[in-house]
């Protein structure tokens, strides 16, 4: 190729710091270039990214969401975070928790530019009641569907989009499964009533179990880890 | 087989044609084409060329209507429910189901989440539960073996000569 693309993250970082009018806040949560941004400028800032001849991401690559309800919270609690779980209790905090301490819900953005090589994350913060946020299917047709997966696991509604439904939860579910207060194993469960000849749902019969690691794991695999100062 | 009565006579005809049903019957047992997760790629692996379940006169049918057997291949979702359970009413009667994989039998893996059945016999009865996650097909043709004993009345069988 004899054109001269700049392919480096580097360049898109600067390119962003200098050009982008919205002035997104960079985050280091990851490698993944990943910036943040209040849910009103979303719309225009997606526009700004896909349009500009600069950046020309022109394929989003998946739409979803962040519930930090009980953020920093955990479930459990084991000797060290690298030999049991963690539930992004310590480390992660710092960098990538919500500017805004009452956000609860981020709609997160992946785009990818086929013409420099380049991927890119937004973090997109909503207002806490009600979650909501301009629909991006003018920009891509594929948010359509993305979008109605985040509105059927989260409840998040995308204003402006055509046909706003449950995607993949069964026909007059409740509630938003992805969200931290809604229990794993739901509300409802389902049997077959040979009374009235059809499938009904009955209120959950089964009690909620927190996955608790039953033995931390004490072998060679884990000793230079355990109790050693960090590398 | 011909009973024998008191008198020393041959028998009568009635437990033999019950016999005899159930011989043509679990000859033939057709399943309806019901794969639901990876079980249903075991139940493929059972019907190819290495296994042949052809050779116990088990055809997959693409119609319920026609079909003996319903093999509940893989997690039975809330959503998929009420169309199994209608799947399992349109076919004829002398039905059979067998439970494919931990998910089938009792929610499995997925026992413990909101939106998935934990069992299929929740919805449809079940006749025989092939456990494992999947199953091989090997162990899907040991319980077809075990269906076709159970509808000829042997409960009681040995594993190593059927």
């Amino acid at each position: 190729m004899s054109k001269h693309y700049p392919h480096h993250h580097a360049d898109l970082e600067q390119i962003i710091s200098q050009q982008c009018p919205f002035k997104p806040t960079k985050l280091t949560v990851s490698t993944d270039l990943t910036y943040q941004i209040h849910a009103s400028n979303t719309l225009a800032l997606l526009q700004w990214l896909k349009e500009s001849m600069t950046c020309q991401f022109n394929q989003l690559i998946d739409i979803t969401a962040v519930d930090y309800l009980h953020y920093g919270e955990s479930e459990w609690k084991t000797d060290n975070a690298n030999t049991g779980y963690s539930r992004a209790t310590t480390a992660l905090k710092a960098s990538s928790h919500p500017t805004e301490p009452d956000t609860r819900f981020v709609v997160v953005y992946q785009l990818l530019s086929t013409v420099y090589n380049w991927r890119i994350r937004i973090h997109a913060l909503l207002n806490k009641n009600p979650p909501e946020t301009s629909s991006i299917t003018t920009l891509w047709p594929n948010a359509n569907w993305l979008e109605r997966e985040t509105y059927d696991m989260f409840g998040i509604v995308f204003h402006q989009h055509p046909d706003l439904r449950r995607i993949l939860t069964d026909y007059g579910f409740k509630g938003y499964p992805f969200r931290k207060d809604f229990p794993l194993i739901g509300r409802t469960e389902m049997r077959y009533d040979a009374r009235e000849k059809r499938v009904v749902y009955q209120p959950v019969t089964i009690e909620n179990r927190v996955s608790v690691g039953k033995t931390i794991r004490d072998d060679s695999r884990y000793t230079h880890s355990k109790g050693s100062p960090e590398q | 087989m011909v009973m024998t009565n008191q008198d020393g006579n041959n028998g009568y005809a009635l437990t033999t044609v019950d016999q005899l049903i159930a011989w043509a019957e679990s000859g033939s047992l057709w399943p309806v084409s019901f794969g639901l997760a990876c079980c249903a790629v075991e139940m493929m692996h059972s019907a190819g060329p290495r296994l042949d379940t052809d050779r116990f006169g088990v055809f997959y049918r693409p119609s319920p209507r026609q079909s003996d057997v319903m093999i509940v291949a893989g997690t039975l979702c809330n959503k998929m429910a009420p169309a199994l359970r209608q799947i399992y009413d349109l076919m004829p009667e002398r039905k059979y189901v067998i439970s494919m994989g931990s998910c089938a039998n009792g929610g499995g893996y997925y026992h413990y989440s909101y939106s998935v059945v934990r069992g299929c016999d929740r919805i449809i009865p079940v006749d025989i539960y092939v456990p494992g996650c999947p199953p091989t097909a090997e162990a899907l043709v040991y319980g077809i073996i075990q269906l076709k004993e159970k509808i000829k009345g042997n409960y009681h069988f040995d594993r190593h000569s059927s």
